[in-house]
């Protein structure tokens, strides 16, 4: 059903295009979550933080925000990239210029993930980089913490593609970042450990997929977690094969991008 | 590509857009190394073709072939034998002009040093050379209509399909394009033509086709159709347009 990668020069010009299109934009795309992280380290990490008893977690609360804050700006950050590249590509028109090359399916959707999870990752890295200034930290488990951020960022990149096919317009490309990603990103844990939550919240935030994505990223950091880390791996990758392959065959139909 | 004489084969080629039936049963074939002009008026099929030929639409039922390629179960292989040159330009914003070809040459396999002196050589014959590093919103209305036959022309096609590539064009641009287009199909390039200039089909193309309504009208030899009259005679007889 579907062609592998036959066309290597093509996908990896897409992913050219895709990195080269965030950085021309950096302003925009890379900054912005550098400079609201920091702020977010400042005042919750460094002004509040110091006043809130934390010692249960074995972490200060600015080394339990860290993860959180890398995990939020790594979701937001490929899910804006893959979003609004397509949809801008689908609203100019210049979607056509992949849609006529011979290029499978699977290498479209290859070459557009390639921006997001770039993107992704880059930005995550940056908080990262950033909380160096406010505590210190050294990553507890690399490789872990590569696996969960390719397994997030290829989750909301694939998630951006399918937002951006799915919207006509741009308050509607919005709405699932605005209305679901984020809230969901939020209650997952991004700022609060799930036993500080009353007993019924904290079986509800079981049912929210972000918070297993949000555990993994701190478990990798800080060998802290609230649900076992294998557990958190098998949900990450589980969600990422299965929004990949709904990704490729919304191209494969052509769905809002072939009349 | 397939040892095949037959550029374009399409046979029974229908597309509803919902409830509209935009190609009923259309049928023809195009000749390896033909300039073929396809015309009707606004509305008859001409695009919808095109964007079934080139993968940009789907169709309900038919069989459409791209030099023996199936545009549907071997749309790799058609898709790498096609360079379209759409009616309006809808180019990348955040790319420059030379990045733009470039990219799109790699899209087709193209390899990126080998883009690149393809990307120079158009820009140059194009008169574009010295616009390389501008952003398309920078450029006229005719030097878009000429980054588009460049962007159609960069992974060096087998069959040109152009959607009315001179409308808004001045005198001295579609005489340039007449004679680029008369030089690459004496080159052995096959090209696929729609236009609403009838001078412009008379002029330069051996084959013509007539659409209507979704349904080919009249097909042939440019002489077999003309029989001493002049297109827009024989055009406005078979669309019946007054």
């Amino acid at each position: 059903m579907l062609h592998l990668v036959t066309n290597p020069i093509g996908v990896l010009a897409l992913a050219k295009r895709e990195i080269h299109r965030f950085f021309s934009v950096a302003n925009q795309t890379i900054f912005p979550p550098l400079v609201s992280s920091a702020l977010f380290m400042y005042i919750f990490g460094v002004a509040i933080g110091s006043r809130v008893n934390f010692s249960a977690t074995g972490l200060t609360y600015l080394q339990f925000i860290t993860p959180g804050l890398m995990a939020m700006h790594l979701i937001s950050s490929s899910y804006e990239n893959t979003s609004s590249s397509l949809f801008i590509g689908r609203w100019h028109n210049h979607i056509q210029e992949i849609l006529l090359a011979p290029l499978s399916y699977i290498e479209m959707v290859l070459g557009l993930l390639a921006g997001g999870v770039a993107r992704g990752i880059l930005v995550c890295m940056g908080v990262w980089l950033i909380s160096l200034f406010f505590t210190p930290s050294i990553i507890a488990h690399p490789i872990a913490l590569l696996y969960f951020m390719l397994m997030v960022s290829v989750i909301f990149s694939c998630a951006g593609m399918m937002g951006a096919l799915w919207a006509e317009d741009f308050g509607m490309l919005s709405m699932w970042n605005t209305y679901v990603i984020i809230p969901l990103a939020l209650l997952g844990g991004v700022f609060h450990p799930l036993f500080m939550l009353p007993p019924a919240l904290q079986i509800i935030s079981h049912f929210n997929p972000i918070y297993y994505l949000v555990s993994g990223i701190r478990y990798s950091m800080t060998n802290v977690t609230d649900t076992p880390a294998m557990t958190c791996a098998i949900v990450a990758l589980g969600m990422a094969g299965t929004i990949f392959l709904a990704t490729v065959y919304l191209f494969k139909i052509g769905y809002k991008l072939r009349t | 590509m397939r040892n095949s004489e037959l550029a374009i084969s399409i046979k029974g080629l229908t597309k509803f857009y919902k409830d509209f039936q935009a190609l009923d049963k259309i049928s023809f074939e195009i000749k390896r190394g033909d300039f073929f002009a396809f015309l009707g008026p606004n509305g008859a099929g001409k695009t919808t073709t095109i964007n079934v030929l080139t993968g940009l639409s789907n169709y309900q039922s038919g069989d459409v072939r791209v030099f023996g390629h199936d545009v549907t179960s071997e749309y790799l292989s058609s898709r790498r034998l096609i360079g379209l040159c759409a009616q309006e330009s809808n180019f990348d914003p955040f790319l420059t002009i030379y990045q733009l070809l470039v990219y799109q040459a790699e899209y087709f396999g193209v390899t990126p040093w080998e883009a690149k002196r393809r990307a120079n050589e158009l820009l140059e014959r194009f008169g574009l050379a010295d616009k390389r590093n501008c952003k398309h919103r920078a450029l006229s209305g005719g030097m878009k209509k000429r980054l588009l036959l460049c962007r159609a022309l960069i992974h060096d096609p087998e069959i040109l399909i152009l959607d009315e590539p001179t409308s808004g064009c001045d005198l001295e641009l579609k005489f340039l394009i007449w004679d680029y287009l008369t030089q690459l199909n004496k080159e052995g390039k096959t090209i696929f033509l729609t236009t609403h200039y009838m001078e412009e089909a008379e002029k330069l193309c051996k084959t013509i086709g007539i659409i209507n309504n979704g349904k080919i009208v009249r097909i042939g030899d440019k002489k077999q159709i003309l029989q001493d009259k002049s297109l827009q005679d024989v055009f406005l007889e078979i669309t019946g347009i007054e």
